[in-house]
């Protein structure tokens, strides 16, 4: 389970006597186990800002995050640990062959070549990656290249798992395999995170979802409770509604 | 999931930098052969080029433009016997000389047969110019002569005035030259040498220091790999030590080629100390540079925002290691004094010349040396880790 606590989360403004701006405020929700939540907003909402203070990376000003219980300002190995995280940048080393890129983040997490070897193809099997898993991943497909970043971000089965813009780049027919995915680790009880800019793809997937623009939670709750609170009965005319523009109705 | 120790972390990183380092197959090659295979052909090259010029430049008749050549026939034949062959110059001598046409020449003063006839001082110039060390052997070979010329007329005079010529040298100067063999024939080494395998080993595993930070980054990887478990510290320390790895093999690379260059060639080259003891200090002196040079463009890269703001560094990192060798040309120094060996980079310069001259630094050379550099090294790479454990190196773009 993820807690998030009004985060709030300002950088220096560029050039000179430029205000700092406010990337994330008093953004707060929680995340239930055996549920996907949807963070969706328009680009530059301050989604990945978010994400990033929930996956260690970046120190939120005020307010705090909880994984499981624990809040990553006081440990945050642990919660690193019970993370798996495909972040925004989701470079994979061209040099080394997709299960070399999964080892390697198995090893950084201590763990055994038995392990890794037996998890790799449990994940290579649920992604579909079985035929190119050996090969150099110079020259992959941008399909390619997210399932393998995914595997290496699921490599050591974490609890939790926050997956920042998931399908940007891919073709429907990875998407719909990716959402299946991301379905089966719902089954298995765990806590998935997933960002989009995407409604209908939220929509289609989500439990819960949390509606974010200019840097706020404007709404957040089933996709019932979202049409209710926008009063309308169609999800797309309640998120326009929501954000206050069109923006980010289409891929 | 079972913990990782900080070791284990360092080490899983060192093997992927390298393993992904060894298959970026030509920048491998290029970082660990350009240097063993460049320097010892420089070094073959240059002294060959410079026994050429000296033997040519002595051994050779002399062509010398002489104004006023019938004032003086005496010297004239003197000079025949010494090898300079004086031919009557051209009017424009002395734009000839400036133009590079001849190299030096020599102008009897129109009063010489008079001047010396009465035994006063009869006057010659040589004209050349000082700034072209093209003709910097034909002056020295012609003012020798010269004073040769000078010296045995005088005495002859002395003698037939009745004085003995010793009369006339109350001092005898003489030099006794206690330099060592090795050193003696190692000048040209000792400016050079230190200044190559110090700056192989500052910026020798640069590409990879810079690469592992500033590249992976840009190429988006330093996120995911910042948000796993591993500590901070190890996740550094292994792409350093990686760094460091390279620089050494390269610099054993480098030594060994310096070995196999001294067994075949001649001259300067065949002065190295090459023994395997030699190396060993030559190594141990050169660690800590290696591990300063890597933790500098490490915290430099981790600072930088590109890979190509990160490379623009090495322009003036190149530089550091000159300095001493341009600053003791300037201003030499002896290497007696304990603080020189606390400087970073002039107490490299100084312990390498005195192996390289077949002397032993002293323990305490050692202590001071070992200690300030490890020191120096200790604290970049503090700042490197420190670098990494901020937020703002994570996020690319």
């Amino acid at each position: 389970m993820i807690v998030a606590e009004r985060l709030r989360k300002t950088f220096p403004g560029r050039g000179k006597d430029k205000s700092p701006v406010i990337a994330v405020d008093e953004v707060g929700f929680t995340a239930r186990d055996g549920e996907i939540t949807g963070l969706l907003g328009p680009n530059g909402a301050g989604k990945t800002t978010t994400l990033r203070m929930l996956y260690t990376l970046m120190t939120p000003e005020s307010g705090r995050v909880l994984v499981d219980g624990i809040d990553p300002a006081v440990d945050p190995n642990t919660v690193r640990r019970n993370l798996g995280v495909l972040p925004d940048a989701r470079g994979v080393y061209k040099r080394l062959t997709a299960r070399e890129n999964i080892d390697y983040f198995g090893e950084l997490h201590g763990m055994t070549a038995t392990d890794i070897a037996a998890r790799t193809a449990r994940l290579a099997a649920a992604l579909q990656m079985e035929d190119f898993l050996d090969r150099a991943t110079e020259g992959f497909s941008q399909g390619q290249r997210t399932k393998t970043a995914i595997a290496r971000a699921l490599i050591h089965d974490p609890r939790n798992v926050i997956l920042d813009e998931p399908t940007n780049g891919l073709d429907v027919m990875t998407t719909r395999g990716l959402r299946g995915f991301l379905k089966e680790l719902r089954e298995e009880g765990r806590c998935v995170i997933f960002s989009s800019h995407i409604m209908q793809e939220v929509a289609a997937l989500c439990d819960r979802i949390v509606v974010i623009a200019h840097g706020r939670v404007v709404a957040q709750g089933t996709p019932d409770e979202l049409r209710e609170h926008a009063h309308e009965s169609n999800l797309e005319d309640a998120f326009v509604k929501l954000i206050g523009s069109e923006e980010g109705l289409h891929a | 999931m079972n913990r990782t120790g900080f070791l284990g972390c360092m080490i899983t990183v060192m093997r992927k930098e390298l393993r992904d380092f060894a298959r970026d197959r030509r920048t491998f090659l290029l970082t660990l052969l350009t240097a063993p295979l460049l320097y010892p052909l420089m070094f073959l090259g240059m002294s060959k080029l410079t026994s050429l010029r000296t033997e040519n430049q002595l051994d050779k008749d002399l062509a010398l433009p002489v104004v006023g050549m019938a004032q003086a026939p005496n010297l004239v034949a003197f000079l025949a016997s010494r090898g300079i062959n004086a031919t009557e110059a051209p009017k424009d001598i002395e734009a000839r000389i400036r133009a590079q046409k001849d190299d030096v020449a020599l102008i009897i003063d129109p009063d010489f047969a008079e001047d010396w006839h009465a035994g006063k001082p009869a006057k010659v110039d040589v004209l050349a110019d000082t700034t072209r060390r093209t003709s910097d052997v034909q002056v020295m070979r012609l003012k020798a002569t010269l004073g040769e010329y000078s010296q045995s007329v005088g005495a002859l005079r002395l003698l037939a005035r009745g004085v003995d010529p010793k009369v006339a040298a109350p001092v005898n100067v003489g030099t006794r030259d206690l330099a060592t063999a090795e050193a003696k024939r190692g000048i040209f080494l000792s400016i050079v040498l230190p200044l190559v395998l110090m700056l192989s080993a500052f910026i020798g595993g640069s590409h990879l220091a810079m690469d592992t930070t500033a590249g992976e980054r840009e190429r988006q990887s330093l996120e995911p790999l910042l948000a796993t478990p591993a500590a901070r510290g190890a996740l550094v320390s292994g792409k350093m030590l990686a760094a460091v790895t390279v620089g050494l093999v390269s610099m054993l690379l480098i030594l060994l080629s310096f070995k196999l260059s001294a067994s075949m060639g001649t001259g300067a080259a065949t002065s190295l100390d090459v023994s395997f003891a030699a190396m060993g200090k030559l190594l141990t002196i050169l660690l800590p540079l290696v591990v300063i040079g890597t933790a500098l463009l490490t915290c430099l890269a981790a600072s930088a925002k590109s890979m190509k703001e990160a490379q623009s560094h090495i322009a003036w990192l190149m530089m550091l290691p000159m300095l001493p060798g341009y600053a003791l040309m300037a201003y030499p120094l002896k290497d007696t004094q304990l603080w020189q060996y606390a400087v970073p980079f002039l107490s490299q310069n100084q312990m390498l010349v005195k192996v390289t001259r077949g002397e032993m630094p002293s323990a305490t050379q050692w202590g001071v040396y070992l200690l300030a550099s490890l020191g120096l090294a200790l604290v970049l790479w503090g700042i490197a880790v420190w670098r990494y454990r901020q937020e703002r190196l994570a996020i690319s773009g």
